[in-house]
């Protein structure tokens, strides 16, 4: 009965010290983010900005390797939100993987628009800064053709640049999180039904859309996230791993940029009220883009449980292209995750880096 | 003994465990309940109303800023933009000359690539297949 008790006096002891351990590092950790010390690093792998214009900027990964793929691969992102989710910290970076697997990375980073960038359309991304882009990675390549890589809305610029441009000497095209049928938009198309979103009116009034604006937008899809997310991270306050993460994609979650205003109206009113993608009928500058006309070895990566781009709207984007050479993957998992969660350590990179290395010599 | 540690650390953890799982199946529910309210038009509507004031308001507002400012004889937020489209014209002009002055240097056969870039690996990678991974 003694040792019963002794024994139990010590696991309670232990217990005790566990739980005083686990507070301290709570308390600290908490100081930590109260107090935004230590702010984790992103977007850190080493690069050059090759061509900048504006805002944007042309990076060029330093290869990690002295044998590359001969096809480089660029990585284009999306309008609304800053481009190191692609590139978040050691160990989480796509880009670094993408290097480490010999290829040659290059990323279209469009910036954050300033108020005088109201006035972009699609137009100006599509036909006037992609394809310089393009160009200044055949100068620093020395290579006729390069792979694209676009997340999100960095897909649709990229169907779109490649429908406009059928001679363009695009490798390959991969296209991740990228909704082209907006009817699969579920609460976004909803949102923003013409019968009661006026975006018009919005735009003339407050030019570029406001961050604060986009992110409540991409809130509402799910409004518990953000606070399930807090008693998460209470619970989870001692694990520095756990809250070293939270960190880094808080930061990027918060860190939502403007929308550049033209461009807005033009994708509420082109592609969300029209569905102008999917029904083949978009036109920029008087030039109509043709999907039909893309020929291009296609990967479609989709997440099964994307709120932001539903299975739905991404799942049609093969059946828009004349491509022989298609290829689909679905994860599980949402959007971010997709693509810098642990999904994406272990099975998306690893077949993206497969599927292009295959068509990129 | 240690039987009986195992036991109540186990218990502890299920314990927690089916907390998590609850956590995760409330925040199921509320999303689902959450988008079912405002996936109604009568939702749509009063969002809409709201955006519409919104837009009013800031109108207003960016209006009447902006016969203060003048009154105070003070740069106004269009005043800011127009330099920033002015600074916007002259780097363009910039980055024009920047771009026809490395062509001229190309042509001349001068390098004008950044010296990184100039660290050209070797570009003749194959993928690693089952094939040549059993050579």
């Amino acid at each position: 009965m003694a040792t019963v008790r002794q024994t139990d006096v010590n696991r309670l002891l232990d217990a005790a010290q566990t739980q005083v351990q686990k507070n301290r590092q709570r308390l600290e950790k908490g100081l930590d983010i109260l107090l935004a010390r230590e702010e984790p690093l992103v977007g850190v792998t080493p690069k050059d900005v090759i061509y900048s214009r504006g805002t944007l900027r042309l990076y060029h990964y330093r290869p990690m390797s002295d044998e590359v793929y001969r096809v480089p691969v660029v990585f284009v992102m999306s309008l609304v939100s800053k481009p190191f989710i692609l590139d978040l910290t050691f160990g989480q970076s796509f880009v670094q993987y993408m290097l480490a697997q010999g290829f040659d990375v290059f990323m279209v980073d469009w910036g954050i628009p300033r108020p005088e960038d109201k006035r972009l359309k699609l137009d100006d991304y599509v036909l006037d800064f992609m394809p310089r882009c393009f160009e200044e990675v055949q100068k620093a390549t020395g290579e006729k053709d390069y792979s694209i890589l676009g997340y999100c809305m960095g897909g649709q610029l990229a169907l779109m640049h490649a429908g406009l441009n059928p001679g363009a000497p695009i490798a390959n095209m991969v296209c991740a999180a990228t909704p082209v049928d907006m009817e699969g938009m579920g609460l976004f198309r909803h949102f923003s039904d013409r019968r009661w979103f006026d975006v018009d009116r919005l735009v003339d009034a407050v030019g570029n859309i406001p961050p604060d604006f986009m992110l409540r937008s991409f809130e509402m899809l799910r409004p518990m996230d953000r606070w399930m997310s807090y008693v998460r991270l209470l619970d989870n306050l001692w694990d520095p791993v756990f809250v070293y993460g939270y960190r880094v994609m808080y930061k990027w979650t918060n860190e939502q940029i403007p929308f550049a205003g033209e461009a807005y109206r033009q994708m509420i009113r082109e592609l969300m009220w029209e569905n102008k993608l999917m029904k083949n009928t978009l036109t920029l500058d008087n030039r109509r883009v043709d999907t039909k006309a893309i020929t291009c070895p296609v990967l479609n990566v989709m997440a099964e449980h994307d709120h932001i781009a539903p299975y739905a709207a991404t799942k049609p984007l093969t059946s828009l292209v004349s491509s022989r050479d298609t290829d689909e993957v679905v994860l599980k998992g949402g959007h971010v995750s997709l693509v810098a969660g642990k999904n994406a350590v272990g099975r998306l990179w690893p077949k993206v880096a497969e599927w292009l290395g295959e068509r990129s010599v | 003994m240690p039987e009986t540690s195992t036991r109540t650390d186990g218990a502890a953890g299920e314990a927690m465990e089916l907390w998590r799982n609850w956590l995760t199946e409330t925040e199921r529910q509320w999303n689902s309940f959450f988008a079912e309210v405002m996936g109604r038009d009568s939702f749509g509507r009063v969002a809409g109303s709201y955006m519409e004031a919104y837009s009013v308001v800031q109108r207003a507002l960016n209006q009447g800023m902006e016969r203060y400012l003048n009154t105070f004889n003070l740069p106004t937020h269009s005043d800011v933009v127009e330099l920033g489209e002015r600074l916007h014209n002259i780097e363009e002009r910039l980055a024009t000359l920047e771009a026809n002055l490395n062509n001229l240097a190309s042509a001349a056969g001068i390098p004008t690539t950044a010296a990184v870039t100039q660290l050209r690996p070797r570009r003749t990678r194959r993928p690693r297949t089952s094939k040549n991974e059993s050579k």
